[in-house]
Order: C-alpha cells, then structure tokens, then sequence
C-alpha cells in the first residue's frame, strides 16, 4: 500500500485558484436559484402571512389544488395551450426554415428571414396589444373584413371556445419564427453531399426530407420542443394582456393563477404548492420526452 | 433621532395651516426638528407635483426634515400595492406616511399597520371641511386611521355631440334603466355590412365601473357589512341580466374584454362610459365635447365611491412629524392643486368648489352633490380575492359561457370559501 501523496504548492494554489473563480458564480446559483426553490418548497407546506401569524399546513395546499375544480380547469388550459402552442409554433418554423433553405437572391432571402424574425423581438406585451385590436368583436380589424366580405363575425377572444385559439394564433405568430432561425441552421448542417446523391438517384423530395433531412436535424427538432414546451407551459403576460384569463377561466394558465394566489390574495403558501406543481409537470413532460426522444432521434 | 415636543409641533402646525389657508406668504415658525421622513404613496404625475409642492411648503416650516417620496403607479392593481407595504412592513423597512386607497383599507387596518389618528382629528378643525362620511369609511374597529385626500365617484360620462348628431336628449337627474337602455339604443350606430361603428355604451369591465348598476337597483354582491357574499339575491341576478341584454339583445355595448374602452370614446366610437373624474384631463386633451350625469336608476339614485387617504405606520420613529406631513399634504392648498391637475374630486369641499374644478365638465357639481348617496366600493380585508372571483364570473355571464344562475351560484360559492378563509386567518 502506498502513502497518499500530499498535493505540491502548484497543486494548491491551482485549486484555490479555481475555488475562486467559481466561488462568484456559485454564490450568485445559491442565492437566485437554489435558495428561491428550496423557499418554494418549504413554502407550499405553510400557510404564510407573517403579520397575521404562519403555520404548517402539511399537504392541504397541494389537496386543495388537486381537489378544486378550478385549478384543475386552469392546468387544463395549460396542458391544451401547450400542445397547440409547440405543435404550431415547431412544425411552422420547420416548414418556414425548409421554404427559406433554398437558392433565392440574397436580398430576398434576408427580407424573408428578417419578416420572419421580427415579431420575435418585439415585447410581447407589445405585440399582445396590437392583436387586442385585431381580434376585437365589433371594432376589431379581422372581423372588419369578415363582415365586408359578407362572413359572420367570430368573438375571438369573448368566446371561451375561441379565445384559446385566439391566443394560441398570437403565440405562434409571435414565437415561430425564432424556431424557423434555429432550424434553418440546422438544415445548414445536413451535409450536401448526400443530398447530391439522393437527388441523382431521384429521391422524392419528400423522402428526402423523412429519411435524410429530419434524421439529421432531429436533435434539433427535440431541442425545440423541449424549449417551446418549457416555454409554453409558463405562458403569462400574453393572455394577461389579451384576455386576463377570462371568459371566466377559459384562457387562465397556472403562471396566472400562482400570481393571482400570491400577489392578489395573499395565499403565499398555495402559490408556492402551484409553484411546486408546475415545476413537476414541467420535468415529467420533459422526462417523457427525453424517453420517447430515444426511438426518433439520432445519436 | 430627534424627537419634536407636541408644543412646538402644534405652533409649527397652527402656522402652516394659518399660512395654507389664507394664502399668505410663507412667515411660518420654523421647527428645528432634524429627521427623515419616508412617504410612499400612490398616484401619477398629477399627483407627484401635488405632493411635491406640499412637501416644499412643509419643509418651510421643518427646514430639516428632509422627504423621501417613493410613488406607485397602481398600475397592476391594489393587490400588488398592498403585497408591496405588508412587505416593507415585514422586512422593516416601512415607510413613516402611506398614501393608500380604500380597497386596502382592511387589508391594512386588520393587521395593525397604522396608528389610530381619532385624537389628531379630532385636534385640527380644519378636517371638517371633508365629508364626515370619508371618515367613518376611514376607520376600523373605531379607530380613525386614514386622513381622505381625494375621491372618485363613477358618473356616465357622455358625449355631447354624438347625443347631438343623433338628436338625443341630455341626461337628466333621475334617469330610468329603461330610458338609459333606449337612449343607448339610439346611440349606437351600425354600417351597411353589419359592423358597428358607434356603441351607445360600453359594459364595464371592471368592478368599480360595474357596481352602481347593483347600487341603484337596492342591492349589493357583498352583504351590507361585507363579511358575506350577496350574489344570490335575485335583484343581483336582474342587475345581470340586464346588462346582458344591453350587450346580447339590444346590441348597444360590446362583450366586456380585457381592455376598458376609453380610447374609443375618446375617439367618439362610444357615446357613454361609466368612469370616475380622473377620466376629465384626458377629455380635455381630446378636446371631448363631454358631461356627467347621475347613473340611471331602477329603484334608487345611487353610485359608488373609492376614495385615496394617507395613514401614518405604528413603526413611524418620528409620529409628530409624520402627522404635520400629513397635516400638509392634506391642506386645502394641496387639495386645490391636486384637483386642478385632475385624478380625483379634492376631499375638501372648498377644493371642490373652487372654479377651476367645476370649469368642466359643465356638471362637475355633479360629483360633489351626489357624494350624500354614494356607497363605497365593498372593500373587505380579502377584497382583491373578492374582486377577481366576481369580475371572472362576471365576464363569463356576460360572454355567455355561464348562465346568469349558474354564475351567481358559483360566485356565491367561491365568494363563500374566501370569506370562510378570512375568518380562519383573522381568528374568528
């Protein structure tokens, strides 16, 4: 058996060195990440008001959630706006990216992508107010031109059968066309030569995309899911702006309802169990997916 | 700290308040009083001047004493405001003076923030130039603890000229629903294709807009002592159903969304909204041939009130100061600024009478002659959970998704499991 060896100086001062330079980022991760989660935690097992006294509450905000009618309605919505939302906002921005992945004047091919883009960058609450206008009952823009084009109006966001619609059209509209970037780079990768080949041997186009160009890109592909469902499921200021949540719940998501329960009615300690809740669906679904990712994407 | 002695308090007092109200030049004692006074408050530009100005004449009197002034727009509701105190409450940095409004009163006052103020009203006489009734909704459990500012009691607000183009008559005092839903038919005006280009009126979509209508048919959402729901009492479904007609069968307003329409009747898209005085500058920036008039009645002339107040914290080092600030910032001097600059009707009835308040809108009196049958906005500890259970199920009856007795009944229900909630909360 031989002696351990005692680290040289070198070794040392290395390491403290190292210490150092992660200490800033380490105190930083502790204090806006961990700490904040861990408080959740501790949180949504209280009932919390620090002036009119706090106590435990076991697990009564977590069966109050999965009891309560509403809250059940509202994680509804948010799963449905979910699918709708990834969906559209993947499956455009793919289409979008394989429309712009061929030869055209440079020009025309930027004014595209830059098209494309720009709602992206503009603030959602922006964009959320401009759509207000569009999709208003009787002063709103497209139902202007319905009528004049003697169709009958549609209550785009008065009606609870449309008004997630409403908002899943605005999410897309908004958010497709950063997917369509991350794409387009992706499609850049895919290595000409086989294309070539596939070409000459006359592949159908659509072949060639399902049995080379998806292949190829597909972790790209999982990768944007796994963002636009993160994304998705923590939709807030879009519908605040747009509907409020309303008719009634028809559009509220979970992101709304834990405001609403913390900051307008003071049930901290339910916030957080909703808080806690959210975050769990979050890394099933993500877990689900990185399971189901195994059999379609390429390694 | 330094702590003034009650004496030269009330000198310092008696001659600012001398000062402010005879308008004189500014020979005011001066205290030697050396302190920091935090105020945090509420409001918009129009209100920041006010304050500023009262503060430059409170300093004349405390040269020392420096204000520190921290302002909230409200932009997201009470409910964010009231988070905000109970944290600097909590956290220990709370301010000497808040500036707050009614539907945090409760919230506030059920927690023990602020100092009783019965004695410091009942010392300067000059508090009674405002409405005693500002008071009474002022107080909890007995205790005095808002001083009022300023007020707003919704009114219809209409435009003249589009009664005019349509040959319509004015308003007048003791209007009928039915001669509202009739006046409001006649207003709204429709293209060739189907489209609406004119609303007679718009339904409200927020809960301070919407109660008068409750109000004038003799009842309430919240019983009379706002420890219970109201929703079931068939005049509350009537009420509702009325407005539903207003938006479904006659076609005079659009379903209520997320955003309130004061653009489009300042763009004369809609003839009247209910809206409190803040609404004025802004008509007066679109040069809107606008007036007043009383809510329409069904079975009482009746509106509703919220009104502004500033409380001093139980924490306040310096209480004395606190309350000369106070003392200040209420005076007549700063109420008739802070009217003239709009946001609100002055609380002094001396402010409100001033001619620059009632220049426009031509019934401006309006505002004042109806305060003796105004009701206040029900404002209970959990009212930022009440207000949003109504106003959900209100829009959902109003779109149509739930029917008028099935929403009434589910915010009974919810309105019920809140109220339960409260009373856990506050020991009872």
């Amino acid at each position: 058996m031989t002696a351990l060896r005692k680290p040289s100086d070198l070794r040392r001062t290395q390491a403290r060195t190292g210490y150092l330079f992660v200490l800033p980022t380490s105190v930083l991760y502790l204090t806006f990440v961990l700490a904040p989660v861990i408080l959740t935690v501790i949180l949504s097992f209280a009932y919390y008001d620090p002036m009119l006294g706090s106590r435990w509450v076991g697990l009564e905000n977590f069966q109050r959630f999965f009891t309560d009618r509403r809250s059940l309605e509202i994680l509804w919505n948010t799963l449905r706006f979910t699918f709708f939302a990834v969906t559209f906002n993947v499956s455009i921005g793919l289409i979008l990216a394989l429309a712009l992945n061929r030869a055209m004047p440079g020009w025309l091919l930027y004014f595209f992508r830059l098209a494309f883009f720009l709602p992206v960058i503009i603030a959602a609450a922006f964009v959320s107010i401009v759509w207000s206008y569009f999709f208003g009952d009787d002063l709103g823009v497209i139902n202007y031109f319905l009528r004049v084009l003697g169709l009958p109006a549609v209550r785009w966001l008065t009606d609870a059968s449309t008004a997630m619609t409403s908002i899943v059209i605005m999410d897309v509209w908004k958010n497709t066309g950063f997917f369509m970037i991350i794409f387009i780079a992706a499609l850049q990768g895919v290595p000409k030569s086989i294309m070539e080949a596939a070409v000459m041997d006359g592949t159908p186009a659509w072949r060639q995309f399902f049995r080379i160009t998806l292949p190829y890109i597909s972790p790209v592909v999982f990768f944007c899911i796994v963002y636009a469902s993160i994304g998705a499921l923590q939709v807030y200021e879009s519908i605040v702006i747009l509907t409020q949540g309303g008719p009634g719940d028809a559009t509220r998501s979970l992101s709304i309802l834990i405001v609403e329960q913390g900051f307008g009615s003071f049930q901290i300690g339910y916030a957080a169990a909703i808080s806690v809740v959210m975050t769990v669906i979050i890394l099933v679904i993500t877990a689900i997916q990185q399971a189901l990712s195994r059999k379609w994407v390429q390694r | 700290m330094f702590r003034i002695s009650r004496r030269n308090l009330l000198v310092s007092s008696a001659a600012l308040a001398a000062g402010a109200g005879l308008g004189l030049g500014r020979a005011v004692a001066q205290s030697d009083a050396t302190a920091t006074l935090k105020l945090q408050t509420f409001g918009g530009d129009a209100e920041l001047a006010g304050i500023n100005s009262a503060i430059q004449r409170f300093n004349k009197a405390y040269p020392n004493v420096t204000v520190e002034v921290s302002i909230d727009p409200i932009s997201t509701g009470w409910g964010d405001y009231v988070t905000k105190v109970l944290g600097q409450f909590t956290s220990g940095s709370a301010a000497d003076v808040y500036g707050t409004a009614i539907e945090t009163f409760q919230a506030f006052s059920a927690r023990g923030l602020f100092l009783p103020l019965n004695d410091f009203v009942a010392a300067n006489s000059g508090f009674s130039d405002f409405a005693p009734s500002l008071f009474e909704q002022g107080s909890y459990n007995g205790n005095i603890n808002y001083i009022p500012i300023g007020w707003n009691n919704i009114m219809i607000n209409y435009n003249r000229d589009l009664f005019d183009k349509a040959g319509v008559a004015y308003p007048a005092r003791g209007w009928t629903w039915e001669q509202f839903r009739e006046t409001a038919k006649a207003l709204t005006v429709k293209d060739g294709s189907g489209n609406v280009s004119q609303f007679g009126y718009e339904v409200p979509n927020q809960n301070f807009f919407v109660l008068p209508w409750f109000f004038s048919n003799g009842t309430n959402i919240l019983s009379a002592d706002w420890t219970a729901s109201n929703m079931l009492d068939p005049k509350v479904a009537e009420t509702l159903q009325f407005l539903y007609d207003l938006i479904h069968v006659d076609g005079v307003s659009p379903i209520p969304g997320a955003e309130a329409m004061d653009n489009q009747f300042f763009a004369g898209q809609v003839a009247m909204i209910n809206r409190g005085q803040w609404i004025v500058q802004n008509a007066k920036k679109n040069n809107l041939n606008m007036d007043i008039a009383v809510p329409p009645q069904k079975e009482k002339e009746a509106t509703i009130i919220g009104f502004g107040a500033y409380a001093i914290a139980k924490s306040a080092a310096n209480a004395d100061l606190a309350k000369a600030l106070v003392l200040e910032l209420t005076s007549e001097e700063t109420q008739r600024e802070q009217g003239e600059r709009g946001g609100g009707v002055p609380g002094r009835k001396s402010a409100a009478s001033s001619e620059a308040f009632l220049a426009f809108p031509p019934s401006a009196f309006l505002y004042y002659e109806t305060l003796p049958f105004t009701t206040p906005v029900p404002s209970p500890a959990n009212f930022q959970e009440v207000e949003k259970i109504f106003i959900r199920h209100y829009t959902a009856m109003m779109s149509g998704q739930e029917t008028i007795a099935d929403g009434t009944k589910a915010a009974d229900a919810e309105l019920s499991e809140s109220f339960t909630r409260l009373k856990q909360q506050l020991g009872g």
